[in-house]
């Protein structure tokens, strides 16, 4: 297993060098660099002038001595400073955004699996009812509703018309820390980037307990007098929730797409807003950090699953 | 049974979700005044560092002070950290009487700080961006603690107009750090020393920056507790907390003004955004060197069309870079909306041998709806007399990285869209139109090289009687009018909303947010 580990860990780090050469050959593609983002042109500044902040930053320098002052200071957990925050180092900064990302994730995530294997249920048992004619319309909208129209009328009807939750942050400004408050501020986006799994988690459900509940053994519990709750939820549900699990799984990555909108809209200041922030504004230190960073997570999370998979089924060899 | 307890309980499920959604955020804590202060062009997000900023001036002149400002109408240059300046006849020595106050920190104020500041901007390693602008400057004596006097080499106009964005810093705070520390310190971000009415607080990264009074103020403890700076990712953003109650001001664009103009609750903010809207007449390629063509352009475009019907009568035409009325002579050629004479001029021009209808790149980094359809109506103004421009919308800094290349590719942008302050330090269109500012000495980045306009700049700089001042600017408009460095199209107005519940709240729209003397200290809001 230890040579196993080894052997992904050395190859991870490769990816990380060649996904780095990557994000920075394609940045510097772009036109444009951090000081032409820092310039209104609305209020000129000289090309002197220019020129001695791109000097300052070392964006005179050619690229290759570039790209190898920023991988040895890499290798020593040095990701240099951000450009448009003065002094701010790139690490924590990075490091500081994983967990509201993470919460905004797992929230939307929780509340999408509740929803949408309740509705699937509901709308299975009463199959052709109203209900389920409602859900499927309703799960026909979340699903081919984009996250960024969604964000956008949600964030009007429930906090500039109804008030019901703030409109953006993760806190009250200037407000002592409360859970409360964070949950306050959490619920909206949450439930918003929810609105598609829950809808996709739904159909899915639905599907499958429905092909479930004409099963043989099904019907021999019915028939052996199980009250129809316990025929759902303990025979049927196992096995219909399988294919949904499988499900849940796939969509964590397009969560993470529909985490950037939300974060974004809701101004939810986690890895999707901060990459948003350093394109807008050619934060190549922070791109490049960011990057890193998510690939690394990416990398040790893949090798945690191949783990995870070989100690749970003895027949999956890792070596 | 079963399946109505199951039904019942997704029920109560949402009930409580419904009732989670219910729960408001935090109430504020009493006078604390909340606004987007870095939304839209004036504002400048995450930029702390006062000698970097190129914006961002409303809100950093809460917690910072300049020696003098301009007042809030923005006509003229009164004191701030210097209680009244004195100029020699030479005009080469300004002298500013320093005002009684103390850093935050309790240290006093005292001219030193005024020399550290000078020397710091203008030492390229700090990331000034006031290097070039000082370069007149020679030494700073200090005759005693209260009086600083700024020498310079030779007169320099615009002096006071860069001194209204120099923020003055503290010596014994910085004096530990070398100008390459200062430069990418934290300092700024985390713990600066101001002398203005509010005392910095906190900056959470991306959210907001909260300030709270500076209980020792000169002018008086501010009315207000706490100032906070919300950052959004745009305007939209804002608006929404604007009108959700959660922020009591923002920069708004145009097009949400109505929202906002009929409802007792807000009141609308609205003024000149001093930026020119022009089509920059690329002098490298061969299509603009006929005035005749520059001329055509003119006559070509119904600019007041555009503006009742664009901009919902919220701009004024401009004749050339200028439209305050004291820079801008009478007599100037108004360049009638007249196709039919834009067609002849173009015929006399040749222009079907310079260029007739082949596609001309149209270049701009506004990238607003409203832009947009301005570009469409120009576009087809244009078609209409044979000339066939094809807009290309880039973000900003696309926009930079093609126009102030090493060595541009002039044929990306033949004509642009583009905008540039013109107040109320009206040399600011200098660095823009000057010959002697093209590239790599200045922003002229259109290669405008022609001598009378020139002339009448270089005049205007060096007006140092502040009664000729304006007759100098005005020749400037003149030679623009005349020979069409760019076809200058108008300045829109700029807007702000306040809610109701503020009290003398002073906001402009001036172009990077000022500054001006916006006196934070007497804010206040009602409860």
């Amino acid at each position: 297993m230890l040579p196993y580990i080894l052997r992904r860990l050395a190859t991870g780090l490769l990816m990380l060098v060649a996904l780095s050469i990557l994000v920075f050959v394609l940045l510097r593609l772009a036109p444009g660099d951090p000081i032409d983002a820092y310039v209104n042109p609305n209020v000129a500044m000289s090309q002197a002038e220019m020129a001695a902040l791109r000097a300052r930053l070392g964006f005179d320098q050619p690229l290759p001595v570039q790209y190898l002052a920023w991988l040895r200071a890499a290798a020593t957990g040095d990701l240099g400073f951000s450009i448009q925050r003065n002094g701010v180092r790139v690490l924590p900064l990075v490091l500081e955004r994983i967990g509201p990302t993470v919460l905004l994730m797992a929230a939307g995530l929780a509340i999408a699996i509740v929803l949408g294997i309740a509705a699937g249920i509901l709308s299975a048992v009463r199959r052709n009812s109203p209900t389920d004619i409602g859900f499927s319309v309703v799960a026909f909208f979340g699903i081919s509703s984009p996250a960024f129209l969604t964000a956008i009328l949600g964030l009007y009807l429930f906090s500039v018309v109804l008030r019901w939750a703030p409109s953006g942050g993760m806190l009250t400004p200037g407000a002592p820390f409360s859970i409360g408050d964070l949950l306050a501020h959490l619920i909206l986006p949450a439930c918003l980037l929810s609105i598609g799994h829950a809808a996709l988690i739904m159909r899915y459900m639905r599907a499958s307990l429905l092909e479930v509940l004409n099963q043989d053994y099904v019907r021999t519990a019915r028939a052996k007098g199980v009250k129809e709750f316990w025929v759902i939820m303990k025979h049927a549900l196992r096995n219909a929730l399988l294919p949904v699990v499988t499900l849940i799984g796939s969509t964590i990555g397009i969560a993470v797409g529909g985490a950037i909108f939300i974060e974004s809209v809701f101004n939810w200041p986690g890895m999707g807003l901060l990459l948003i922030n350093a394109v807008d504004t050619r934060d190549y230190p922070v791109i490049m950090g960011a990057t890193l960073i998510i690939g690394a997570c990416v990398i040790v999370v893949n090798l945690l699953t191949d783990m995870a998979y070989a100690a749970v089924d003895p027949r999956i060899q890792v070596a | 049974m079963q399946l109505k307890t199951l039904t019942r309980a997704i029920s109560v499920a949402a009930l409580l979700g419904a009732t989670a959604l219910t729960t408001s955020a935090a109430a504020q804590e009493p006078k604390t005044i909340t606004g987007g202060f870095d939304v839209g062009p004036g504002g400048f997000q995450g930029n702390f560092n006062p000698l970097a900023a190129t914006g961002g001036f409303t809100w950093l002149n809460v917690y910072f002070e300049p020696l003098v400002n301009y007042n809030a109408d923005l006509t003229a240059i009164e004191s701030a950290l210097a209680n009244e300046y004195a100029v020699n006849a030479d005009k080469t020595e300004y002298t500013f009487k320093l005002a009684n106050e103390t850093w935050h920190d309790g240290k006093p104020f005292t001219s030193k700080d005024v020399k550290f500041t000078v020397d710091l901007a203008k030492n390229g390693e700090t990331g000034t961006v006031f290097a070039a602008r000082l370069n007149a400057v020679s030494s700073v004596e200090l005759p005693d603690e209260r009086t600083a006097v700024i020498k310079l080499s030779r007169p320099d106009a615009g002096l006071l107009a860069t001194l209204t964005k120099l923020m003055i810093l503290p010596e014994h705070a910085l004096s530990g750090m070398t100008p390459k520390e200062l430069a990418t310190g934290t300092w700024w971000a985390t713990k600066p020393i101001g002398t203005g009415p509010f005392k910095f607080k906190q900056y959470v990264s991306d959210q907001y920056v909260e300030l709270v009074a500076d209980d020792d103020y000169r002018l008086g403890r501010p009315k207000a507790d706490r100032v906070i700076n919300r950052y959004f990712k745009n305007t939209a953003a804002a608006v929404a907390a604007l009108r959700a109650g959660e922020i009591q001001f923002t920069y708004v664009e145009s097009d949400d003004v109505a929202a906002f103009k009929d409802n007792k609750g807000f009141k609308v903010i609205e003024g000149q955004s001093f930026v020119a809207n022009y089509l920059g007449f690329n002098q490298q390629v061969p299509l603009w060197k006929d005035v005749r063509v520059r001329q055509a352009v003119m006559h070509a475009i119904d600019r007041q069309a555009i503006i009742d019907s664009l901009y919902g009568g919220a701009a004024t035409e401009a004749n050339c870079g200028y439209v305050a009325k004291q820079l801008v002579p009478e007599g100037l050629n108004p360049y009638k909306y007249d196709p039919a004479k834009a067609k002849a001029l173009l015929t006399e021009a040749g222009w079907d041998k310079i260029n007739g209808s082949k596609p001309i790149t149209w270049l701009t980094y506004y990238n607003t709806p409203q832009a947009a359809n301005v570009m469409a109506a120009v576009q087809a103004m244009l078609a209409q007399v044979g000339i066939n421009v094809v807009p290309r919308v880039v973000d900003t800094p696309t926009y930079n990285g093609i126009i102030y290349a090493g060595n541009p590719d002039f044929s990306q942008f033949p004509l642009v869209y583009a905008g540039l302050q013109n107040g109320p330090d009206p040399s600011g269109l200098n660095i823009g139109l000057n010959a002697a500012q093209k590239p790599p000495a200045g922003a002229n980045f259109l290669r405008i090289d022609m001598q009378d306009l020139t002339k009448a700049f270089d005049a205007a700089l060096a007006e140092t009687n502040p009664q000729q001042l304006n007759a100098r600017y005005q020749d400037v408009c003149k030679a623009m009018n005349a020979k069409l460095p760019w076809a200058t199209m108008w300045v829109a107005n700029r807007y702000g909303v306040a809610s109701a519940k503020l009290k003398d709240f002073i906001w402009v729209p001036a172009p990077a947010g000022g500054p001006y003397n916006a006196h934070p200290e007497k804010w206040s809001i009602e409860k």
